[in-house]
């Protein structure tokens, strides 16, 4: 290696005046005898100029709207319940370990994911018990036009997003993507009857018949079929039996 | 509100444009900054007092970010290292103060800011706008310091080589009217 490679790397802190005084020495050595790095010093010397003198210009103001929301997560300093509810809280520890527990076994599926539905299964249940467990503060009631709006801005493809429905006890909570493979995928939030419920919507067919298929995953049971060019994910800790209202109600809702 | 939260709230804007570089999208970079925020205030308690809360809130937003990208399976950052020393060099018709002081846009800044290799960016990003020292940066990007130096030296060149040709252009455009 040259000595101009070998200097190169301390001209950026040479510049900035913040080079031990040996290296300085080596550097401004080097520097009397080579133009080349001279003037290599002196692009950085204008970079740095330029960069300073536009500071104010390149620095972003974040809207009132985000200093409101990001005072507000002052409040995570005090532990607080999720949704206010008794029973969603007490299923949050064990929920912490089994998240745990999924995502370290996860990794044998998703990397030998020899059968697609089995891997989507798992995938899902981890973005299931993930983002219940690490986003909770963040899970409100939510609007479902304004959920499917706020998407379609965000993530330019549409997705029908079914809204609260007091008859089967189902709160939407919010909207948001997930990954699977190359796919963005929509992972539509609810509490039902106090529990934790994912719809996922994911665009494209990863199977080919329209029949519903069961499928448990680590405690939980997943519900899915296969739509025109989509496919659609129900996970919930339920038996099928349970989950068979929802399950109607989504696919009147969702599609 | 007590001291930690008015300080490191005081870092909103700062957080927020570089995250904007990062996801160049202002509702992902609104999202990142507040993720940022509520892992934070949770790890309120492991902040060292005495050590600088802005590079512990840039250290988070930059962990946050290395997740997500991990979690939409895009790829981690990738450092082009053959991108400076391939870059032609230019003709040096002009002192680089005048070709650059004098005609530089922001517009042109930013969009040769956004155009560098990713890694470059915000090396750069963090030392010359956000002014964090060495050290700082080599805790925010998980690096050793001689990468930062390397990286740094390297993205100013190659933001120089980025600006060189409009300035010229520029500057010729100039001196025909």
């Amino acid at each position: 290696m040259s000595k101009c490679q070998d200097l190169d790397p301390l001209f950026a802190p040479y510049v900035d005046g913040d080079v031990a005084p040996a290296d300085r020495a080596s550097v401004e050595a080097h520097l009397a005898k080579c133009p080349p790095c001279r003037g290599r010093v002196a692009e950085q010397r204008t970079v740095r100029a330029v960069l300073e003198a536009r500071r104010p210009a390149l620095r972003a103001c974040g809207s009132g709207a985000l200093h409101e929301r990001c005072a507000a997560q002052a409040g995570a300093r005090n532990p607080r319940r999720f949704l206010g509810s008794a029973t969603f809280a007490r299923r949050w520890v064990p929920l912490s370990v089994a998240a745990t527990i999924v995502l370290a076994v996860a990794g044998v599926f998703l990397f030998s994911p020899n059968d697609k539905v089995e891997a989507l299964a798992t995938q899902l249940t981890v973005d299931h018990m993930t983002c219940f467990q690490f986003a909770p503060e963040r899970l409100r009631h939510a609007d479902a036009v304004t959920a499917e709006h706020d998407w379609l801005a965000k993530q330019r493809w549409d997705i029908r997003v079914p809204a609260s429905s007091a008859a089967n006890d189902l709160e939407l909570l919010g909207v948001r993507r997930c990954g699977f493979g190359n796919s963005r995928v929509a992972h539509i939030l609810y509490k039902w009857h106090g529990q934790p419920l994912s719809v996922f919507v994911v665009p494209r067919t990863v199977r080919n018949a329209p029949l519903e298929e069961e499928i448990d995953k680590f405690g939980h049971e997943a519900i899915m079929w296969s739509d025109h060019d989509r496919t659609y994910v129900i996970l919930a800790r339920a038996r099928p039996a349970e989950l068979a209202p929802v399950v109607g109600y989504v696919k009147a809702h969702a599609q | 509100m007590d001291e930690f939260n008015r300080e490191a709230l005081s870092y909103v804007d700062s957080l927020y444009g570089t995250a904007l570089r990062l996801t160049r999208r202002p509702a992902d970079a609104e999202d990142l900054v507040q993720d940022t925020y509520l892992k934070a205030f949770r790890a309120a308690s492991q902040f060292r007092r005495g050590t600088n809360l802005k590079a512990w809130l840039f250290t988070i937003l930059h962990n946050t970010y290395r997740n997500m990208r991990r979690h939409d399976g895009r790829n981690p950052v990738e450092v082009d290292s053959e991108y400076v020393d391939q870059a032609p060099q230019p003709a040096h018709e002009y002192t680089p103060e005048q070709l650059l002081t004098r005609n530089t846009l922001d517009a042109d800044l930013q969009q040769a800011l956004d155009a560098l290799p990713e890694a470059f960016r915000q090396a750069v990003w963090l030392r010359d706008v956000e002014e964090l020292t060495y050290a700082e940066i080599a805790q925010v990007l998980d690096v050793p310091i001689g990468t930062v130096m390397s990286r740094i030296s390297r993205g100013r060149r190659a933001l120089f080589e980025r600006l060189q040709p409009r300035r010229v252009a520029t500057a010729e455009a100039e001196k025909t009217m």
